[in-house]
């Protein structure tokens, strides 16, 4: 089921905005067509093709704002929509953070929708899985996973004269393997694009098989600080949190690992090792990830961390009108650079280290240190002599991206990675010195 | 071993020196849950509130379109179907120090299709409600099912189930969406202010959610159930800031989300308490660290309830344990072969699973498979007895617990979304001698007492976790003597289980909850309470202070 065009899109913010009586409005319509297809036992299990359409409407009339969001695009719906907006606005106390709304400008030229990525359907679905249970069963593993695609027309709109238009794909695979019996092994492997014809399922699938395979036996390995290699799904479950604490409002208001304790932020100050770079590109041409926010501004090129410095922060458009900053929203994309070192050249250049496939149930502990914890899953290896030489029990980490960063030994070459949320995140994987396992973990 | 019990409420207020200074040392949050949801559930869901509410629906509107859907996937080869008509209303008020920050409301509304051909689960959903579309979705869906059958090892065996058809309407007295945002708004700003009025405090947040969430579920074997469930979450938090030391703390109140309606917000009393939670936040600022090591903790029904869901609801979920989560969620320590006999804790440990549990955010009287709820044991005196199950999963485990029709877990956050297995309300049984907080802190010599939800990570066979908390008190014999920051305790499930050697009465069981039970892929958000009474437990307890950044 194709998703709007342009021109459909744009007849329903035009349909909002012209329906006003509140001064300002700012409107987005979201309309995706997703397909999935989730297998475990060697089976498929459920699947779907979903359609959801997504249309919100925020009304302000002299400081008092409010959002009403709704799911139907026919014209008697919108017009309802807007109504509700203007009137729960009405009843609104003034918000004395108000800003206007964004007012048009231009938008990065994003290329991400793949026609084939598009077009994908339940028999499409049906020959990936047909390739993972092949390659399943070729590794005698027993096999789980999820397929998912979608398209999808995302439009926003503002009264004071944006306007933004939107057309992306997206697919992504993530399998695990398990070797059962009294030997127990479990390994993971996935992948992300906006291409159907970058998921090597196959591939993927035989990935994790191996993961599993030699997961089984675990030597036990008492906690401790160890150098660790970390996958690049694995640093970017950590990194995320160095993300969301890259706030210049928190980092000012003193509620922040950012915040100086002599006042201020510390934006300038040489804060990781001097190989981080850290940076968004929504239009990077391998990763492609969305040009605008759902309120209109657009996500820029921007330098987060260069060589190890913090040079810019998260900076809402309100906040960014009280400190005289530019405005930047919460990235779309996250890009941490590396190097064309390839993984396994950086196993063979340690001599002991703990390789992490993944982390898990990851939770924040204190925003002071950006402190984390969670667990290693699915593919935790030692690394002796430059070799992998067997699976070890699984570990609860606590410790912080800020110091994964900072105790980086090496950095490999960059990968996009899973994530659940819609960022985009391209990391490396990075040798991390003195990372703190505090307990062992029984889960294969 | 259970000790003996020292001291009454009454010496105990009286021994706690700080108690008439510091105002209250022990919150006694000004909190009158929904009637029934201080007590263990019944067996039935609570009676139906108006039912008139159901019959101006716009759902009924659509009703034709449902069986429709449900013909032409017959038509189409589907020995099985179910439409579901799902319309969500979501309403989020928040509010910042003195003003407010979002008003929010979002309208979903929708058909979701699912079919059995050939052996094999098919799905497709819709927003756009009209024959033709309807006609299409009948046949992705059956044509999905069919290419996917090519696939499967086994064919989907469901229990044999009467045809129901009823309605139910979650008890509520005040219908969230006829209070004005502005009404709310101004409570929120009023519980803020009073709380940034406490030297110390930098910010004050506060939020009322609200969720209206109505379904009407047809069925090819006649089945009709048409209900309606409110939930509402008031929450409340200050931060206190050092700007000198570089030190920041932050203090949520615990009132739990109910399955109530606006009455529960009022009954919450938010801004009576929102001075303590203010001195709160400046004490936890001010507060010892924490001496790690193995411990004595009391884990109040605040906190307790979060890993009750953790060690206990997820492990005891069929799918998991059977490997249908194994790509996320993940599987179990919990072996179903081993249902009877293993045991998990000792002859403190009865857990409970229910969906008619009074307040209960995961309680309706029907689940999305239409099998009417119910309540039952899981864990039996330390042993594992039964699982979390649904229609389609009954046939894997009959043989252990004779499961004839599923225990009605099923659920579905969306017409978009599959229905499959999602966690009932499970709750821990309270102790049979009646034993009060008080009591507790006044037999424990040496531990720490820990309030309400802090940060929380477990694996994925759900062995190993890692919990934090809102507020912590040292215990010195039997007194409260000095809060603590930066607690979070660690251990095994099994071990932690079979530690517990006290806990509370029937008079202190409480429900906790989350709208948020995340499980499934695409992700999928369940909403679910906990009781249980204050119990004691030992633990590896950790610091998370973590080095100075």
């Amino acid at each position: 089921m194709a998703t709007l065009t342009k021109a459909q899109a744009k007849a329903i913010t035009d349909t909002l905005l012209g329906a006003a009586m509140a001064p300002e409005l700012v409107v987005s319509v979201r309309d995706r067509s997703h397909g999935h297809v989730r297998f475990a036992r060697n089976q498929p299990t459920t699947e779907g093709d979903v359609e959801t359409l997504t249309i919100s409407v925020t009304a302000s009339i002299g400081g008092r704002s409010a959002t009403a969001v709704g799911n139907r695009s026919d014209k008697a719906s919108l017009l309802a929509l807007v109504t509700e907006a203007e009137e729960l606005a009405a009843l609104s106390p003034v918000d004395p953070e108000h800003l206007p709304p964004v007012g048009s400008g231009t938008y990065l030229d994003v290329p991400g929708h793949d026609k084939a990525t598009a077009r994908l359907g339940a028999k499409d679905r049906a020959e990936h899985l047909q390739q993972a249970l092949t390659a399943a069963e070729a590794a005698t593993v027993e096999l789980a996973g999820f397929l998912q695609h979608h398209e999808q027309s995302a439009a926003v709109a503002t009264s004071a004269g944006a306007f933004g238009f939107q057309a992306s794909t997206a697919a992504s695979l993530t399998t695990t393997c398990r070797t059962l019996g009294a030997d127990p092994g479990s390994g993971w492997a996935g992948i992300e694009s906006h291409r159907i014809a970058s998921i090597d399922t196959g591939g993927i699938t035989a990935l994790a098989g191996e993961k599993a395979d030699i997961s089984r036996s675990p030597k036990s390995l008492d906690p401790g600080d160890y150098l660790v290699i970390l996958e690049p799904q694995a640093v970017a479950e950590l990194l995320e949190f160095l993300v969301d604490a890259l706030d210049a409002r928190a980092a000012d208001e003193g509620r922040s690992w950012l915040s100086h304790p002599d006042g201020g932020t510390r934006v300038g100050e040489s804060l990781f090792h001097t190989s981080i770079t850290l940076r968004a590109d929504p239009a990077d041409r391998a990763n492609p990830a969305a040009a605008f926010t759902d309120t209109g501004e657009a996500h820029k090129i921007v330098p987060f961390i260069v060589d190890g410095v913090v040079e810019n922060l998260v900076r809402s458009r309100y906040w960014a009108d009280k400190t005289g900053i530019p405005a930047i929203p919460r990235p779309s994309s996250v890009l941490l650079d590396g190097s064309d070192v390839d993984l396994l050249e950086l196993v063979r250049a340690v001599d002991r280290a703990v390789l992490v496939t993944r982390f898990w149930y990851n939770r924040s502990l204190d925003p002071r240190t950006i402190l984390a914890t969670g667990l290693t899953r699915d593919g935790t290896f030692l690394v002796e002599q430059g070799k992998i030489t067997t699976a070890v029990n699984n570990f609860r980490y606590n410790d912080s991206p800020v110091k994964m960063l900072r105790n980086a030994v090496a950095l490999g070459r960059p990968q996009r990675v899973v994530t659940r949320g819609g960022t985009v995140m391209v990391v490396p994987p990075i040798v991390v010195k003195e990372f703190h396992f505090a307990s062992r973990s029984d889960a294969i | 071993m259970m000790p003996a019990m020292s001291t009454s409420r009454r010496s105990f207020l009286r021994t706690t020196g700080l108690a008439a200074g510091a105002g209250l040392l022990w919150p006694s949050w000004a909190q009158a849950d929904p009637p029934g949801s201080r007590t263990p559930a019944p067996v039935k869901p609570p009676s139906s509130a108006d039912l008139a509410l159901l019959s101006a629906s716009p759902l009924l509107n659509d009703e034709l379109l449902a069986k429709r859907a449900i013909e032409a996937a017959q038509r189409a080869g589907a020995s099985y179907a179910d439409a579901r008509l799902v319309a969500w209303r979501r309403e989020r008020v928040s509010v910042r120090d003195d003003h407010v920050s979002d008003v929010h409301r979002s309208s979903e509304y929708g058909l979701g299709l699912r079919v059995i051909a050939d052996g094999a689960w098919g799905f497709a959903a819709t927003p756009r409600l009209d024959p033709k579309s309807i006609d299409g979705l009948a046949k992705r869906a059956v044509s999905a099912a069919k290419i996917n059958a090519t696939l499967r090892r086994e064919r989907v065996e469901l229990a044999p189930l009467a045809a129901i058809s009823g309605s139910w309407v979650a008890p509520h007295r005040v219908d969230p969406w006829t209070i004005s945002p502005k009404h709310k708004a101004e409570l929120l700003i009023s519980a803020t202010t009073s709380a940034l009025a406490i030297a110390g405090v930098a910010h004050a947040s506060a939020l009322v959610d609200s969720q209206r969430e109505e379904k009407l579920f047809l069925s090819s074997e006649g089945a009709r159930v048409h209900q309606l469930m409110v939930r509402v979450r008031p929450q409340l938090s200050a931060t206190a800031v050092d700007r000198r030391r570089g030190q920041f703390a932050s203090r949520d109140h615990e009132i739990a989300p109910m399955l109530a309606g606006w009455e529960h917000v009022e009954d919450a009393k938010l801004v009576d308490d929102a001075a303590q939670i203010g001195e709160d936040a400046v004490r936890k600022l001010h507060a010892a660290p924490v001496e790690p090591g193995e411990r004595t903790v009391i884990l109040d029904p605040s906190n307790l309830w979060l890993t009750i869901h953790e060690s206990i609801g997820h492990p005891t979920e069929l799918d998991r344990a059977l490997g249908l989560e194994a790509n996320f969620a993940g599987t179990s320590f919990l072996d179903p072969a081993k249902t009877g006999a293993y045991e998990l804790g000792n002859e403190l440990a009865n857990f409970v699973a229910d969906r008619t549990q009074p307040g209960g955010l995961a309680t309706c009287a029907w689940d999305d498979d239409g099998v009417g709820t119910e309540r039952w044991q899981l864990v039996k005196a330390g042993k594992l007895v039964d699982w979390q199950t649904t229609r389609d999963q009954a046939h894997w485990i009959r043989d252990k617990t004779g499961d004839e029709r599923g225990h009605a877990c099923s659920y579905a956050d969306s017409y978009s979304s599959v229905a499959f297995q999602r966690m009932p309300n499970i709750s821990l049984t309270p102790g049979r001698e009646g034993y009060t907080t008080e009591d507790l802190i006044n037999a424990t010599d040496d531990g720490i007492l820990i309030s309400g939800r802090g940060s929380w990570s477990i694996d994925q066979q759900r062995y190993n976790f890692q919990f934090s908390g809102q507020y912590f008190w040292e215990i010195k014999h039997g007194r409260l003597t000095k809060p603590l920051r930066d607690v979070a305790y660690q251990a095994n499930t099994v071990d932690f289980w079979r530690s517990m050697d006290m806990l509370g009465g029937e008079g202190s069981f409480r429900l906790g909850g989350s709208f948020g039970d995340g499980k499934g892929e695409p992700g999928q958000s369940n909403a679910v309470s906990h009781g249980c009474p204050p119990a004691r437990f030992r633990v590896n307890v950790v610091s998370t202070a973590g080095g100075k950044g």
